[in-house]
């Protein structure tokens, strides 16, 4: 066969456009992007800003490591890390990693927007993740608000309060936990329900503990009810300090339960003096409050001075109990903490730290990594932090293996509603059976 | 170190002298800045209390107090601010700083009051309260508590400073003022030692011959009565002595 001088050329100019316009598949597997096309470095360096690369997708978390919350932060790294680790040892998201590039920020909401700061401008991560506490996440969200045309959103903070599910920064946020106003509702209608009506709040003098209160508050305000008393601590307050004036204060109200909105060490150091004080009624502490943390604290102080300071406990929870392994996420949970027991870098974690095999922040850590990874997988191959908002708001029913399905939409920042309440038997939360055993 | 007697009331005059400016200047920097920082504080607390109204009122009506709270706790952290709440209109306390708990004071004032106050809140202290109303009041109001406690502090400093600065230079001035005193009491010692030594010649005497040379060679008016005393004791006229003239021969 013999071709014209027509049909040479034509074939010529095939042959040259098909290796000017080579497919990306032809180079993926080197690892390499050839240098010298502008439009792919374009296209590159545009994904790199955004946090994501051929080979990675870096997101970023501000959180307590270090100071008298540290193990809300490390757990809930920990936690997330699992997860992030097996996937990533899977072979990531569509052969992208997922890097977690964690700041202490110590609780403290100036620490926290600085951090903020360093992710969005310097760091470039794709997202931020895994927040911890309430002032801090409430001082963030004005700054997401600024960098709005950059379309950073915070995913699942650890914190129940209303500012980052409420306008105006609702669409900034989302969140996989339930409410403290859940939390604080399904306390206050127990405690009634058992004849418990005095009421008493004990929290942190700030935005969580705030939030909290106004938990309480409007729940006892739907049964024509009040707050009998409330007393407060500072941010910070450590487990070895005092908090005799706030028994003080409470004892005076006679409260028949009281609502602890709090950290672990500063609600733990008001349960050990209030019992030592005769204040025996029911004291309940939302899920922030880290209640292994606590518990430890309260079992040791407890051998010490020979009585039990978990008795009439009730903590709150978001997520299952890690004991109940018939929940499928838990026993998920449980296998790649056990493989991989991660720690923060070296530099988030003070030397006398001793991280828990389990617990319950760990295990809303997990579940956060999990829920996040099921968002990275429903985008495309070219993810942008423009499309993120929607590819969560698109999710419907997904079991996360949790026992209940979790849903998003678009006036629905919040995936999961339930909250479980535990109590401490035998050195160990576990579900309450009944509610009975604090009948009045 | 003797202070001559001649000198002793001028150094007493000194004392009071300065006595008299330390106390004045004290008692006027008291005042001074007592009422530039009570002022002062005053509006900045007035200013802040009337932000945190204008900026909560949206917060308020969606009942966003975990961010009202977040907004009062960085006022909060401005120094001599002691203490914020925020009521509804109907005087509930909505949100506040304090920690243990609600000053019994504060829950049985009447918090819709929104004039400046002065309060005393016992395991608290002494605080200068203003308010501003949200919404002409009715939303509710921001109170704002000062540190009376600072005020006092910052006006011990300010006295403090001026004390230690008035008694560096009343030290100084002690010092100089002996120097000068002696300088002028050395010659006149001597003139005197002198004008026994002329009325006793026998008698013992510190003086030597060069003093003598010195005390006569003066120009000034110690000078002048050694050569006096000098003139008076060789029983020369005083009409035909001038202070100006010649120097006697030293003996």
């Amino acid at each position: 066969m013999r071709w014209t001088l027509t049909q040479r050329r034509l074939i010529f100019v095939l042959i040259g456009f098909f290796f000017c316009r080579q497919p990306s598949f032809l180079w993926a597997d080197q690892g390499q992007a050839p240098q010298n096309n502008p439009s792919v470095s374009l296209s590159q360096s545009g994904a790199a800003a955004e946090g994501i690369t051929d080979h990675e997708i870096r997101i970023g978390m501000s959180a307590a490591f270090k100071g008298a919350s540290r193990s809300l932060g490390i757990e809930l790294y920990r936690g997330s890390m699992a997860y992030f680790t097996e996937v990533n040892r899977s072979g990531g998201v569509r052969g992208r990693t997922i890097v977690l590039q964690a700041y202490d920020d110590g609780y403290q909401p100036d620490e926290a927007v600085q951090n903020t700061l360093k992710l969005i401008l310097e760091d470039r991560v794709f997202l931020l993740f895994d927040y911890v506490g309430t002032p801090t996440v409430t001082r963030v969200l004005p700054l997401l608000k600024k960098y709005d045309n950059l379309h950073f959103l915070l995913f699942f903070p650890f914190t129940g309060a209303q500012p980052q599910r409420e306008p105006p920064y609702d669409k900034l946020a989302f969140n996989l936990r339930a409410s403290y106003r859940q939390e604080t509702e399904g306390l206050v209608n127990h405690f009634l329900a058992i004849g418990r009506s005095r009421i008493a709040v004990f929290y942190q003098a700030d935005a969580y503990g705030r939030s909290g209160w106004v938990g309480v508050r409007e729940a006892l305000a739907k049964q024509n009810d009040k707050i009998v008393g409330e007393a407060t601590y500072a941010r910070g307050t450590k487990y070895t300090e005092s908090l005799d004036r706030q028994v003080a204060i409470l004892q005076e109200v006679k409260p028949d339960a009281i609502i602890s909105v709090g950290a672990y060490a500063a609600c733990a150091a008001f349960i050990r003096d209030a019992r030592k004080a005769g204040l025996n009624v029911p004291i309940a502490n939302v899920s922030f409050v880290g209640s292994e943390s606590m518990l430890k604290l309260l079992s040791d102080t407890g051998k010490e001075d020979g009585r039990d300071y978990t008795v009439d406990l009730v903590n709150s929870q978001v997520v299952p109990s890690y004991e109940n392994l018939s929940v499928p996420a838990v026993k998920e949970y449980r296998e790649v903490m056990d493989k991989y027991n991660p720690m923060p870098p070296a530099d988030l974690v003070e030397a006398d730290y001793k991280p828990l095999q389990y617990s319950f922040v760990s295990l809303e850590g997990f579940l956060n990594a999990k829920m996040l990874v099921e968002i990275l997988q429903h985008m495309d191959d070219q993810p942008g932090r423009a499309q993120i908002a929607q590819t969560v708001e698109n999710i419907q029913g997904f079991d996360l293996g949790m026992g209940e399905p979790i849903s998003f939409g678009l006036q629905r920042h919040q995936g999961s509603d339930a909250v479980y309440y535990t109590v401490v038997q035998e050195g160990q939360f576990v579900p309450i059976r009944d509610w009975k055993e604090w009948f009045k | 170190m003797r202070v001559a007697k001649l000198f002793q009331k001028t150094m007493f005059g000194i004392f009071l002298l300065f006595g008299l400016i330390a106390l004045s200047t004290s008692a006027l920097c008291v005042y001074t800045v007592d009422k530039q920082l009570s002022s002062e504080y005053e509006a900045n607390s007035q200013a802040i209390a009337q932000t945190i109204a204008d900026s909560s009122l949206d917060l308020i009506l969606n009942h966003d107090m975990s961010t009202v709270q977040s907004l009062i706790d960085q006022f909060n952290e401005i120094q001599g601010i002691k203490y914020i709440y925020v009521v509804n209109e109907e005087g509930e306390i909505l949100a506040h700083t304090f920690v243990p708990g609600i000053p019994k004071e504060i829950m049985a004032s009447n918090q819709l009051n929104t004039g400046t106050v002065h309060r005393q809140l016992p395991g608290f202290g002494e605080f200068i309260e203003v308010s501003s109303p949200i919404l002409a009041g009715i939303a509710g109001s921001v109170h704002v508590g000062m540190d009376t406690g600072l005020i006092a502090l910052k006006i011990q400093t300010a006295i403090g400073r001026e004390i230690y600065l008035i008694s560096i230079i009343f030290i100084v001035s002690i010092i100089g003022t002996f120097l000068l005193v002696n300088l002028a009491a050395k010659p006149l010692g001597r003139l005197g030692g002198y004008a026994m030594q002329l009325a006793a010649p026998g008698a013992p005497t510190t003086l030597k011959p060069e003093d003598i040379q010195a005390l006569l060679e003066r120009n000034d008016e110690v000078g002048q009565l050694a050569r006096l005393f000098l003139y008076l004791s060789r029983r020369e006229t005083p009409a035909s002595f001038s202070p100006t003239s010649s120097l006697p021969a030293a003996p």
